[in-house]
């Protein structure tokens, strides 16, 4: 009978070691999951702010001013510009 | 030489203990023990709620899930506004150390020379004072690591418009907190804004989150909004606008682009205009989306409307023909003036050369209650349903306190202020087979539904006598555009000064030019009111027409749509073919 306590006592204190141990596991999973989301919506968001910052630096008076100041060029016009319908080789204005 | 002795022939075995000493530690051990099995049953099961609440106030933390603002985007997907993450440094100056190195090290850290850094630092009766915003992530973590004392960062949100000035007055802006104050920012607050959500979350000693407790209610995200604005078209009429004004030396303008087939608006521009970022330096006047809030009298544009009636009535024809000699007419002891004699004219010509004193002619032959029933089908006097904040409905008397000379003048367009945007929807009814379309600021709108005004045949004579006001001899010549039809009217119409218009001295004008292209078949229709030209032109026909023959040409060409009228090449080289 007394080994049979014993055995059981041996029982229940292992299944408590092991709860705490997958208590500890699961907190730390938990936090690892935890920083993981947070990194999501760091990038989610450094994403939209870089995705305005593309827009801000590809605007079109940036585009139109360094066109024209550097390349030297000027905005087309019908006269210059070479209309291409589908099923024909190219219609010139 | 040691003897060892067997344990049990130990002497301190031997000796007589008393047994009430055992006793008294055995009583002391169960007199400790019934006390911690005393207090566990105290801790969790008397008390358990009061230790349970105890326990979750010292680890256990309410989190606030923000929800991002939606974003603002143009047809293509460009984004006009955006909200995104910033950080700011702030310093509180009273607490700051005034060490000369830590000084010298903070500087450092900020990019920012020592003299302007002591300079902001000065300033003791602010509590806090922005030191730099934005700041990127990485340097409000430095100034985290190097622990200077009073200097903190501050993680917030900022909204940002990259377009900039060009689409501001569309756009519009929110507060510091986010809450639209102006513009599509405002109108659509609700959408845009989200809801916050919240979880409830057990943290340990070095602040992470390691469990979640309670229920969790997840943010809901702002919606984004997709407008009907192109944004390369609303830059190009924002550049030639701010251009013309400049040009004319002119007090500010207007410029609205449609699309002539679903009536949603491709550019809504105003000059002058703001930063939408820059919130300390907005000025009121500058905020003002005059091309919607604002109504002035339309003067001349108004004609096509006049005219309309008395074709769709059988009054006229486009060949009947109107005495305007010599030049004036007398209605109620008042004289009306044409700016130049015109003689015999057909009623085309009344448009093509824009006669005040035809168009007058013929209104008068009209019940006032017609005329009224017709600029009212065509929206004037009524607020466009328009999803944006402070759109000016104009004004539209009852037609039974017109007096004559009231009559003639509205035929012309004075009496019946109007706003830019009220006057270029007006124009869908000669784009669309007389039907007046209903005008929009957001993409895919519903199939349009219009409203009768006139029959397809008059709005086809209308489309040609606009067609003639454009082209050769007519008053709107500079509106014509290389490559590309085009039919609209100019108008140029006095400001009012005080409860009149001046005198020759002192007049003030707005020069308006509303039309369409390509004329047969229109896709846009372009408005543009000059307010105030004082550069010697005041006409519509020389202030506003240049405006909407650029902004025509350019908004056709990115629409990929080819000119319809022959264009001389002037393709010099042909790319010869390449070796490969």
């Amino acid at each position: 009978m007394s080994r049979l306590n014993v055995l059981l006592a041996a029982i229940v204190m292992a299944n408590a070691l092991y709860l705490v141990r997958v208590q500890h596991h699961s907190r730390r999973v938990f936090v690892e999951l935890d920083q993981a989301l947070s990194e999501s919506r760091r990038l989610a968001l450094e994403s939209q702010r870089l995705a305005v910052q593309v827009r801000a630096l590809s605007r079109p008076l940036l585009v139109e001013r360094r066109a024209i100041d550097q390349l030297h060029m000027h905005t087309p016009t019908p006269g210059i510009t070479h209309y291409v319908r589908p099923g024909s080789s190219g219609v010139a204005p | 030489m040691s003897v060892s002795l067997a344990y049990r022939f130990s002497p301190l075995l031997t000796s007589k203990t008393p047994a009430w000493r055992s006793r008294l530690l055995i009583a002391a051990l169960m007199l400790g023990f019934s006390g911690l099995a005393c207090r566990a049953a105290y801790v969790q099961v008397y008390n358990n709620d009061f230790f349970l609440h105890q326990g979750e106030v010292r680890f256990a933390r309410t989190l606030e899930l923000r929800a991002s603002r939606g974003r603002i985007l143009d047809r293509k997907g460009i984004i006009l506004a955006s909200s995104v993450p910033s950080w700011g440094i702030w310093a509180s100056p009273d607490d700051v150390d005034g060490n000369p190195a830590k000084r010298q090290q903070l500087a450092q850290l900020l990019n920012m020379p020592l003299d302007e850094l002591n300079q902001k630092l000065q300033d003791t009766k602010k509590s806090q004072v922005w030191l730099k915003r934005p700041v990127d992530e990485a340097l409000a973590q430095a100034v985290q690591v190097a622990g200077l004392a009073g200097v903190y960062s501050r993680k917030e949100y900022r909204r940002h418009y990259p377009e900039g000035e060009s689409v501001a007055h569309v756009v519009g802006v929110t507060n510091s907190d986010e809450d639209g104050l102006e513009g599509i920012e405002k109108a659509f607050d609700a959408q845009l804004s989200g809801q916050a959500g919240s979880r409830r979350v057990i943290k340990d000693r070095s602040g992470r989150v390691v469990e979640d407790v309670g229920e969790r209610r997840p943010p809901q995200d702002g919606q984004d909004i997709e407008l009907s604005i192109d944004s390369k078209v609303q830059f190009f009429a924002y550049q030639k606008l701010r251009d013309a004004v400049l040009e004319n030396r002119a007090k500010g303008g207007s410029a609205v682009v449609l699309d002539a087939r679903s009536g949603e608006v491709l550019a809504l521009v105003n000059y002058p205009s703001y930063q939408p970022e820059q919130r300390d330096r907005l000025q009121h006047a500058a905020m003002r989306n005059r091309a919607v809030t604002d109504t002035f009298d339309p003067g001349s544009v108004m004609k096509p409307f006049t005219i309309g009636l008395a074709l769709e009535t059988g009054r006229v024809t486009p060949e009947t023909v109107i005495s305007t000699a010599p030049g004036s007419v007398v209605i109620g002891g008042t004289t009306l003036h044409d700016a130049h004699a015109h003689g015999d004219i057909t009623v085309q010509q009344v448009i093509q050369f824009s006669s005040n004193v035809g168009t007058a002619k013929i209104a008068m032959r009209m019940p006032a209650q017609q005329m009224w029933e017709t600029f009212s089908r065509a929206g004037f006097g009524q607020k466009p349903e328009l999803n944006f904040p402070g759109v000016a409905s104009g004004r539209l008397r009852a037609a039974k306190n017109w007096r004559p000379i009231e009559q003639a003048t509205m035929s012309y367009g004075y009496g019946l202020p109007a706003s830019l945007l009220q006057m270029a929807r007006a124009y869908t009814v000669f784009a669309n087979d007389g039907q007046l379309l209903a005008v929009t600021l957001t993409k895919n709108p519903p199939p349009a539904q219009g409203q009768p005004v006139f029959s397809a045949q008059t709005a086809a004579q209308l489309r040609h006598m606009l067609q003639l006001a454009a082209g050769p001899g007519g008053t709107g010549q500079k509106a014509q555009t290389e490559g590309y039809s085009v039919g609209g009217k100019s108008g140029t119409a006095y400001k009012q000064i005080g409860k009149g218009y001046g005198s020759d001295k002192d007049r003030l004008y707005r020069g308006w030019f509303i039309g369409m292209a390509p004329i047969d078949q229109p896709r846009i229709i372009v408005g543009v009111m000059i307010d105030e030209p004082s550069a010697g032109q005041h006409f519509g026909g020389d202030v506003a027409a240049p405006v909407f023959s650029a902004v025509v040409q350019q908004t056709l060409r990115m629409q990929g749509l080819a000119p319809d009228l022959s264009v001389k090449p002037r393709i010099l080289a042909q790319a010869s073919e390449e070796s490969l």
